[in-house]
């Protein structure tokens, strides 16, 4: 299983703004992999381009030329129903600002990916409670998200996202308005998923103790890749140090 | 400084501003529509010549009035839910709350002044524009009837400017009593859908109650006169509420149940009308209410105009009779294609008017007897000279003579006693088409050949049979028609405005749940369909409770109408639903667009 690809980046340019406009090229080029069952983290500054990264392997949005394959399945030019098939079956994701639904109930939030499939009712019930109490918010799913605190809302988000056993599951700073203790908690979560279920996690962040809990970490600096950092088998701490050194180099 | 903040912070909502603006110019360009009409007591007098309708409009005002208080209170949460966070931010950076409390005021009575006036201004258009086309397709005489009366700009300028007065000061009060953060967060509130049983059945037992009382006073308009036009606004407005306070929550919550509801969107669509139930509530008892108003109204109007061409047919049996008619006009009557003409000789002496009884047995005349107390059920009796003598009926003879004839006794002479007069004769050619109103114009035109030798054509009110008796039925039904159908429009524009401000401002809060839905894999078509049911609920619920207040209303009208109120609705109820439903597709084409994009 080790080295199998699940997504291959090949050749992405994304270039803000109309031919004729005022253009800005976010994205200059990017090549990588992702193997099954890996946890990659990509880092950068603000403005560097993670979002704009994110964004298109996640089919959010369209690159300007380049190529992504999830599963061997081209996705770049996928539209309207393979294109919201494709999200709904392959992939989840979790975003800084939460985004759930808050009209409805973190029981109801989670099923709905489930519920837009016309999954059955008898079987959502048994998959929703599942994955809430691997995440530890089974006993919060009357709530309304306005009834939860952030650490909570980001794990019915990451509940939600995990519901339709993705292949990938993209984070974009998910860790961003969490304190640091439901920080910590997330990032557990996400390595306990990532190694007893072997989902493969792409987490973009700029924070060092957040992509310490990756297994390699790419880092990208003007719309480009500039380096990498494979952890190894070293223990967390150290590759924490190990990560703060490399910014320091990277970053001037 | 704080100005300048404040209209940034306008420029950058225009949109939500244009919402703002065209509602309120909308239901204040619809209130003085309504008022022009309903306080200009000389059109009123001229053009209906019943009081009650002057009562009707009395209390349509009143009704007016209170949908113009929920309106303005809709309107002002609106606004103040768009300037919360705003002014939030302003206390954050330390503004004086004196300061944002004067900001606060001034804006929401600038809104409110501006809007108003530009509402009079489009008011007056539109009340000119729709009267000029009802009058025209409608072929309506009106007099009094005045685009511009002051004295109703002056009321909606009053109530308007008033109703903003307090809710600037409500903005004030809450704006400044309410710290800076929960301003910050205080758009996404979800309502808990809650059942209380106890309150609920109350509210049901309660509204039904009260509806049925309103129904029964609609009924009984008779005895309880102005008193009960009164009971029925006040029993069915507060009942209307009840029951869909009551029902609307139970429904959802009922709904959720079935297996149905979580499939697909249903479940996101479900919870959608729940978060903003007690909005939805408020917003659907008003719409019921249009709804049976205008539809009420289109329905009268339809009902009075029916009548006219009825009651003109059952008033003769003849369409018009000429006294010597020249060749050119007897050549028009031809290229009438007349069913029957008869010519009746006659003699005119002071007070009577002497026929040959002769004439008549060969050619009987035909009158409209009635049948029971019914206006328009008659049965056609063929009459000779005898039988016309002694009936009851042979005015209707009377009538076809030319004035100063028309009440002079008819007296049928043997041939003898009628050469022996020494009055000269003439001739009273009779004639009847196969359908009067179809034949209008060209009636019009022999009247008006046979004018130029008779000055009695002139008037309609000196000629006798259909054509003259549609002319003056039509000019007397003309304000009852123009009022029901006028009205019709004017209250489902209101209609309109109501529902499309109440979705229309929710689009906004809205963009973000279906950009949410889509990221998490929902195809288009499941994104359009969510909004066509959430929209149709919105749409259908009012429906059926405005049908049924119709239902029960026009009982009022079976008073002042020949025929029964219910007689031929299914048409009106065609057309209304027909816009209606074109109404639902506009405001789901608006809704997707700005939700989807
Ligand atoms: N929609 C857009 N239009 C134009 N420029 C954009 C847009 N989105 C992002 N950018 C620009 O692209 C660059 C990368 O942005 P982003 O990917 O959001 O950075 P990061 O997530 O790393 O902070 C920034 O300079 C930003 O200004
Ligand atoms: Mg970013």
């Amino acid at each position: 299983m080790p080295n199998t690809p699940i997504m291959t980046v090949a050749n992405l340019h994304k270039t803000y703004g109309k031919a004729g406009s005022k253009q800005y090229e976010a994205l200059k080029g990017i090549d990588f992999t992702v193997n099954e069952g890996e946890f990659v983290g990509i880092m950068g500054a603000s403005g560097s381009g993670k979002t704009t990264l994110l964004n298109m392997l996640a089919t959010l949005d369209q690159p300007t030329s380049g190529e992504v394959t999830i599963h061997q399945q081209p996705i770049t030019h996928l539209k309207g129903n393979q294109l919201a098939d494709f999200r709904a079956k392959e992939i989840g994701f979790i975003f800084q600002d939460f985004n759930l639904l808050e009209t409805m109930t973190a029981y109801e939030n989670i099923a709905l990916p489930l519920t837009l499939q016309n999954v059955a009712m008898k079987q959502i019930k048994p998959a929703v409670e599942n994955v809430a109490s691997q995440l530890g918010i089974a006993e919060f799913l009357t709530n309304y998200p306005n009834e939860l605190s952030g650490g909570q809302k980001q794990r019915v988000a990451a509940a939600r996202a995990l519901i339709n056993q993705p292949a990938m599951l993209f984070g974009d700073e998910p860790t961003g308005a969490l304190d640091s203790s439901s920080a910590r908690e997330l990032l557990d979560l996400f390595s306990k998923i990532n190694r007893e279920q072997a989902v493969s996690i792409l987490l973009v962040t700029h924070d060092p103790f957040s992509a310490s809990y990756c297994q390699r970490i790419l880092f990208i600096k003007d719309g480009r890749i500039g380096q990498e950092l494979k952890r190894g088998d070293l223990p967390r701490k150290d590759f924490y140090q190990q990560i703060l050194d490399t910014l320091g180099t990277f970053e001037q | 400084m704080l100005t300048k903040l404040a209209m940034t912070g306008f420029k950058n909502r225009w949109r939500d501003y244009l919402v703002l603006f065209s509602g309120l110019i909308m239901s204040s360009a619809i209130f003085y529509m309504f008022e022009a009409l309903a306080t200009n007591q000389s059109f009123l007098k001229a053009n209906t010549g019943i009081s009650l309708v002057s009562i009707i409009f009395q209390f349509g005002s009143v009704l007016l009035t209170i949908i113009t208080l929920v309106y303005i209170g809709y309107a002002n949460s609106f606004l103040l839910s768009m300037r919360k966070r705003d002014y939030g931010l302003f206390m954050l950076v330390g503004a004086r709350k004196g300061k944002i409390g004067q900001l606060i005021w001034l804006e929401t009575l600038l809104v409110g002044v501006v809007a108003t006036l530009a509402g009079i201004l489009f008011g007056t258009l539109l009340t000119m524009g729709i009267s000029q086309l009802l009058i025209n397709s409608l072929g309506l005489t009106l007099h009094h009837l005045a685009a511009w009366y002051f004295p109703a700009a002056l009321k909606t300028l009053i109530l308007y400017v008033g109703l903003f007065l307090l809710a600037g000061l409500f903005n004030l009060i809450t704006l400044t009593k309410t710290p800076a953060l929960k301003l910050l967060h205080s758009n996404d509130q979800p309502n808990r859908p809650q059942l209380k049983p106890v309150w609920q059945a109350i509210q049901i037992i309660g509204g039904t109650l009260l509806i049925a009382v309103g129904y029964w006073s609609m009924a009984n308009l008779d005895k309880l006169q102005m008193l009960g036009i009164g009971i029925a606004l006040v029993t069915i407005v507060m009942g209307t509420y009840f029951l869909f306070n009551a029902i609307f929550v139970g429904l959802i919550v009922w709904l959720k149940h079935f297996a149905v509801a979580h499939r697909g969107l249903n479940n996101f669509t479900l919870s959608q009308l729940s978060f903003r139930i007690h909005n939805y509530t408020k917003i659907l008892s008003i719409v019921a209410l249009l709804f049976a108003l205008a539809l009420g109204a289109i329905t009268t109007g339809m009902g009075f105009h029916r009548q006219v061409p009825m009651m003109a047919n059952a008033s003769n049996a003849y369409d018009l009779a000429l006294v010597n008619p020249t060749k050119t006009e007897r050549d028009q009557i031809r290229a009438l294609n007349p069913k029957t003409q008869t010519d009746y000789h006659f003699k005119v002496a002071k007070k009577a008017v002497y026929y040959q009884a002769s004439e008549f047995n060969a050619h009987p005349f035909t009158t409209l007897n009635m049948r029971g107390k019914n206006q328009l059920a008659f049965k056609a009796v063929d009459n000779s000279a005898k039988q016309l003598q002694k009936s009851q009926y042979s005015y209707q003879l009377g009538q076809l003579q030319t004035d100063g004839n028309q009440l002079k006794a008819a007296v049928f002479l043997t041939p003898s006693a009628y050469h022996k007069l020494a009055q000269p004769e003439k001739t009273l050619t009779v004639f009847a088409t196969k359908d009067v109103i179809a034949n209008l114009p060209a009636l019009k035109r022999l009247v008006k050949t046979a004018a130029k030798h008779d000055a009695n054509y002139k008037v309609a009110t000196n000629l006798g049979g259909r054509y003259a008796a549609y002319l003056q039925i039509n000019s007397m039904y003309s304000g009852l028609q123009f009022m029901g159908f006028f009205l019709g429009v004017a209250f489902l524009a209101m209609l309109a405005s109501c529902l499309m401000f109440k979705i229309l401002s929710g689009a906004a809060a809205d963009q973000h749940r279906y950009q949410m839905l889509d990221k998490l894999g929902t195809t288009h078509r499941q994104l359009t369909g969510a909004i066509r049911k959430e929209i149709a609920v919105l749409f259908i619920l009012p429906g059926i409770v405005g049908v049924v207040h119709v239902l029960f209303g026009l009982q009022m009208f079976k008073f002042l109408m020949v025929t029964s109120p219910y007689t031929g609705i299914w048409l009106p109820f065609l057309i209304f639903a027909g816009l209606y439903l074109i109404y639902y597709l506009i405001t789901v084409k608006i809704y997707q667009r700005i939700v989807l994009q």
